[in-house]
C-alpha cells in the first residue's frame, strides 16, 4: 500500500514544486514506484520543473471528469525508473475538483504505487483542501523567513485540524554564512518555533536554479542541495539518515571551494 | 558592525504566532495572562511573575512556577 504525501507550505515561492519534483525523482532512484500529482489547478508548473511540459495530453481534471482514463493522462518520465506525472490543468480553476473526488482518485491508485506525492498550491483555500484530502502525511516546506514560518505554522494547524498528524518540516534555502553572522534564523530556531519533526534542510544552492532552468533534477547530483535531497528521500523511504549539521566548522575543502566561488 | 537581525525576527514571529493562534490582537496574550492571574488569585496567593501562559497550536498552558523559586 503506497504512502500519500502532500508537499505544502502556505506561502508561495518557497520551493514546493521543486521539492516535489526532486523528492519524486529521488525516490524513483531508490527503486520506488512513484506518482507525482500537480494539484495546482490553473497554475500548472510541476511538469515544467521536471522538463516534461511538451508531453502533456490530458490532465488531472480530465481524469476526474472521466474525459480520459488515468493511464492516458499519466506521463512516464523515461529518464527515471517507475516515475509517473499526473499534470494539472492550466485552463481550469480550483473549483473544478472537490476534496471528495481527490480522495476517491487517490484511493483507486494508492495500491499501485510505493509513493504518491501531491504538489499543493499556495494558500489555504480549496486548492489546499483538495491537495490534502487524500494525504496520509505532509511535508511542510518553509524558508527561514518570518512570513514563510508564520504561514507554515498556520498550515500545520490546518493539517492537524484535518486529522493529518504526521507532519515534518523541510527548511529550504538556508544560507550558512548568514546564519553564522546572526542574520538568518537557524535550523534550531525554526524547528523550535514550529515544534514539528525535521525531515531535512536544503542549503541555498545556485545549482537548484540551474537545474530548474534546464528541466533537470538536482537530486542525485554532486552539490549541496543535491546531496540534501538524496538524504531526504532516503529518510522518507525509511532509512535512518542523520540530518547534516551545516553549522559545524567549515572543512578545508569547503573553504577552498568557497574561495573559488568568490573569485 | 551592525546588530544581528535574528533576535528581531524571532520576537516578531513569536508575537505573530500568538495572535494567529488566538485569532486576536497582539496584546491579547498579555491581557489573558493578567486576567488568568487575577482569577487564580481569588483562590490562592500567587505573584504575577509566577504565572506563565503558553499558547501552542492546540493548547493553552497555564504554568505556575512559584514552587521553583
Amino acid at each position: 500500500m503506497g504512502e500519500v504525501i502532500v508537499i505544502t507550505s502556505g506561502k508561495g515561492g518557497v520551493g514546493k514544486t521543486t521539492t516535489t519534483a526532486n523528492i519524486g525523482i529521488g525516490l524513483s532512484g531508490l527503486g520506488k514506484k512513484v506518482m507525482v500529482i500537480d494539484t495546482d489547478l490553473g497554475l500548472r508548473n510541476l511538469d515544467v520543473v521536471m522538463g516534461l511540459e511538451n508531453r502533456i495530453v490530458y490532465n488531472l481534471v480530465d481524469v476526474i471528469e472521466g474525459n480520459c482514463r488515468l493511464k492516458q493522462a499519466l506521463i512516464k518520465d523515461r529518464r527515471f525508473p517507475e516515475l509517473y506525472l499526473l499534470p494539472s490543468a492550466q485552463t481550469r480553476d480550483k473549483s473544478s475538483v472537490s476534496p471528495e473526488q481527490m480522495r476517491k482518485l487517490i484511493d483507486e491508485i494508492r495500491a499501485d504505487y510505493d509513493f504518491i506525492l501531491l504538489d499543493c498550491p499556495a494558500g489555504i483555500e480549496q486548492g489546499f483542501q483538495n491537495a490534502i484530502a487524500g494525504a496520509d502525511r505532509a511535508v511542510i516546506v518553509t524558508t527561514p523567513e518570518v512570513s514563510a514560518i508564520r504561514d507554515a505554522d498556520r498550515i500545520i494547524g490546518l493539517l492537524e485540524a484535518s486529522g493529518i498528524r504526521k507532519n515534518s518540516l523541510l527548511i529550504n534555502r538556508i544560507r550558512i554564512d548568514m546564519v553564522r553572522r546572526g542574520d538568518m534564523m537557524s535550523v534550531d530556531d525554526v524547528t523550535e518555533i514550529l515544534a514539528v519533526d525535521l525531515l531535512g534542510v536544503i542549503p541555498d544552492d545556485e545549482q537548484v536554479v540551474i537545474a530548474t532552468n534546464e528541466g533537470e533534477p538536482v537530486v542525485g547530483t554532486d552539490c549541496l542541495a543535491g546531496r540534501s535531497y538524496t538524504d531526504i528521500c532516503r529518510r522518507l523511504a525509511g532509512e535512518d539518515v542523520p540530518v547534516e549539521d551545516y553549522m559545524k566548522p567549515e572543512g578545508f575543502l569547503e573553504k577552498l571551494s568557497g574561495l573559488f566561488r568568490r573569485s | 558592525m551592525s546588530m544581528p537581525s535574528v533576535p528581531i525576527a524571532r520576537e516578531r514571529l513569536k508575537n505573530l504566532l500568538i495572535s494567529d493562534r488566538m485569532q486576536c490582537a497582539p496584546d491579547a496574550a498579555e491581557r489573558l495572562r493578567k486576567e488568568l492571574h487575577c482569577t487564580v488569585s481569588k483562590y490562592m496567593e500567587i505573584r504575577p511573575e509566577d504565572v506563565t501562559v503558553d499558547i501552542t497550536r492546540n493548547d493553552i498552558h497555564i504554568k505556575y512556577t512559584g514552587e521553583n523559586h
